[in-house]
């Protein structure tokens, strides 16, 4: 057997009509984790032997590892095995749906499904490799997760909108957005008419892709074009702040950097450059939370947008609290926990098909509240009207003010009128 | 006056030195031009919207250009591209999924005049199996292009090999655009596939000034993640010089100002020596 490292996460990727192994890759990208042929062969075996009786293999736990299966467009199976502490069959579920879609972003749903040769697709797989590795890290923010691109709210968001739509509108794109540490300060009215997952794989990919001075990658968008390659363009305007645009095949690269680049965004030079260096917190300098806080995360569920961060109330706020990579992960559970068990699912964009039978379809009601309680945290979650609530707690807390602290955040965070 | 190379502005040598003052960056003199392309040792990046700023007394012109580097999947575009930008060189092989450009600032001292100058480098980097798939890469790659780095490594033999192919590629796309070839990952010259006569066989064909560079300066670690060094700017400097000089050189002659090219009489064998001259 293969060696198993404390939080080994290691994915397989097959045809799934022969069982062919197209690749795999492993965290921390070492090939030293191959898993040997005939541990390949039975993981897809027993999955086949499911689907030939009509039966769907969708997860198995053995004491530290969960295996997930999933079949793409009756052409691709991809399997993932992990011993992370933090994940769950939904967290996996989500990471083997964002894999598959960034195969599709890279080589187009075409070139996945009609394989002819497949020795072909196996060399051009290759060109995904790192935004697929970069799925198998542990991550550092909450989109991959809830599938929803992060934004960073700030006081100047009217001005640089303006600019923005301007800017795109003379690049000939509806799609546009500006970016900062890989959250959404703005975006064109358009761009929230991408897919969810879309939009936050393109700026998935901008994130882990070393800076550049500017960039034209082709594109296929996984649910709006997977079939017609997009120009996805990205300029870094001040270092930490790009602005990135979807293209047909005009203006050039060459022209938009030289000319409109310049034209549009050098009256802001300043104001960018502050905004480049935006805090971590994302929320306006004048929202202030209650101390108790130790982590938000807030669902637009209309515009698949999202507020997240572990440090509320500024950098300052550490200490003797939980650790960040510990409130990271204490958050991600919960969420995972919520959406998979007790709140309604997010509006499923097509393919998805639920992981796990209906539990809720158990209750006669729809939660809208609940909480868990540990030693180390408490959380709590709500569900608005158009808007979902995550909190993380610091454990002294009264769990009985917890129903009352979250409703009046949730307040807080969504009547402001710079809110997400 | 038309400069007495033989063959063709594009195509000219412009021995080392000739042009700009070497090793112009490791003098006292050239520490506040420096300085402004510096922060902590290290270099510092710019914006498409923000370019260097001088101290006051520190006047310098601007030269901008665009600089096309080309060459086979995994002969080192990137990780050539990144070293001359002061980046973080990858030790992995990561295809490039499209173009992606560095801008690099240098400055520099003509020898001539004793002017300072800035030259502000557009790298564009485009990964090779997606020129091939995508038609619409290569046309923007040359769109207003002033030179070429026609890369092979020195460990592959048939990216060296391809070098024709390369030429030829280009040529009908930019007449007046400068070539240089550049060999990478020269740290594995022991392992070599392309030999001292190989280089002098190619120069004598072609007339093109040959470089060397090794963007990784140690073996990349057995370390899963481990990434390549920094390297200074030493590493880098006979590259950026070599190619001011030769885009210089190239802006000179076709505005018409190009004096005969003073120096050693044999100039083919001065560009070569750049790469060993360079560094430690
Ligand atoms: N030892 C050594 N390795 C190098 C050097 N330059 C590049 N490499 C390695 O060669 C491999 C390929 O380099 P890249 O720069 O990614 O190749 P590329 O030309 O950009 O390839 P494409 O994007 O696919 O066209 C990487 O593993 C680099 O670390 C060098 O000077 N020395
Ligand atoms: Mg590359």
């Amino acid at each position: 057997m293969w060696e198993e490292g404390e939080d080994s996460v290691i994915l397989l990727c097959l045809t799934a009509s022969s069982g062919v192994p197209l690749y795999c890759r492993s965290r921390g990208g070492s090939v030293k984790q191959q898993l040997p042929f005939s541990v390949i062969g039975s993981l897809n075996g027993v999955h086949m032997f499911g689907s030939n009786l009509d039966v769907m293999l969708t997860a198995a736990c053995t004491e530290n590892t969960r295996v997930v299966w999933k079949v793409f467009h009756n052409s691709i199976t991809l399997i993932v095995l992990s011993s992370d502490e933090g994940t769950s069959d939904f967290s996996l579920g989500k990471l083997l749906e964002n894999v598959f879609s960034a195969m599709v972003l890279v080589l187009g749903l075409e070139e996945l499904v009609n394989t002819r040769n497949v020795e072909r697709l196996k060399k051009d797989l290759k060109a995904c490799y790192k935004l697929i590795d970069s799925f198998l890290e542990p991550s550092k923010c909450s989109a991959d997760l809830t599938q929803c691109v992060e934004c960073a709210v700030m006081p100047s968001r009217a001005i640089l909108q303006e600019c923005l739509e301007a800017f795109a509108s003379a690049a000939e794109s509806r799609f546009g957005s500006l970016l900062t540490g890989g959250h959404v300060l703005c975006a064109t009215e358009q761009w929230w008419q991408l897919a969810a997952q879309e939009a936050m794989l393109l700026m998935w990919l901008v994130r882990t892709l070393p800076p550049h001075t500017s960039r034209d990658l082709p594109v296929y968008l996984p649910h709006g074009s997977p079939t017609v390659p997009h120009r996805f363009l990205t300029f870094q305007l001040v270092p930490g702040l790009e602005v990135v645009l979807l293209c047909g095949p005009s203006p050039s690269l060459q022209f938009l950097a030289d000319e409109l680049v310049k034209q549009f965004w050098q009256p802001l030079l300043d104001l960018l450059k502050a905004s480049a260096r935006a805090s971590p917190r994302c929320l306006l300098p004048s929202t202030s939370l209650a101390p108790g806080i130790l982590g938000v995360l807030l669902i637009n569920q209309d515009q698949r947008k999202s507020l997240f961060t572990v440090q509320p109330h500024g950098t300052w706020a550490e200490g003797s609290e939980m650790p960040l990579k510990n409130r990271l992960c204490a958050l991600r559970s919960f969420y995972a926990l919520v959406i998979s068990l007790y709140f309604p699912s997010e509006k499923s964009e097509g393919t998805t098909v639920p992981l796990q039978e209906e539990f809720q379809a158990g209750f006669s009601h729809h939660p809208q509240h609940c909480y868990v309680v540990s030693a180390t945290h408490k959380a709590y979650a709500v569900q608005g009207r158009r808007h979902q609530l995550f909190l993380l707690l610091k454990p002294d807390v009264p769990t009985f003010a917890l129903r009352s602290l979250a409703t009046s955040t949730l307040q807080a965070l969504t009547t402001e009128d710079s809110a997400i | 006056m038309l400069t007495t190379t033989p063959r063709g502005p594009a195509g000219m040598l412009v021995p080392a030195g000739s042009v700009v003052v070497p090793d112009w960056h490791k003098t006292q003199e050239a520490q506040r031009y420096f300085g402004a392309v510096l922060q902590r040792k290290k270099r510092k990046s710019f914006g498409l919207i923000e370019r260097p700023v001088l101290p006051p007394l520190a006047q310098a012109d601007m030269a901008s250009y665009k600089v096309f580097v080309s060459g086979r999947s995994g002969v080192g575009k990137t990780a050539l591209v990144a070293s001359l930008g002061g980046l973080q060189v990858p030790s992995a092989h990561h295809e490039t999924t499209g173009i992606q450009t560095t801008t690099v600032y240098w400055p520099a001292k003509l020898c001539q005049s004793g002017r300072a100058l800035f030259f502000k480098f557009s790298f564009w980097d485009c990964g090779e199996s997606m020129l091939k798939k995508f038609d619409h890469l290569l046309p923007a790659c040359t769109e207003k292009v002033d030179g070429f780095l026609l890369l092979f490594s020195f460990t592959d033999r048939a990216s060296f090999d391809d070098l024709p192919n390369q030429i030829s590629r280009m040529r009908e796309r930019a007449k007046n655009a400068i070539r240089i070839v550049i060999g990478t990952k020269f740290d594995q010259f022991a392992h070599t596939d392309v030999t001292e006569r190989d280089i002098a066989a190619f120069r004598h064909a072609w007339g093109l000034p040959v470089l060397r560079a090794k963007s990784l300066s140690a073996p990349p670690l057995a370390d899963r993640c481990s990434q390549g060094s920094h390297t200074g700017l030493s590493n880098v400097a006979h590259i950026l010089n070599g190619l001011a000089e030769h885009l210089w050189r190239q802006d000179q002659w076709a505005a018409g100002l190009s004096l005969p090219l003073p120096g050693p009489k044999e100039p083919i064998s001065a560009p070569l020596t750049g790469g060993s001259a360079s560094g430690s």
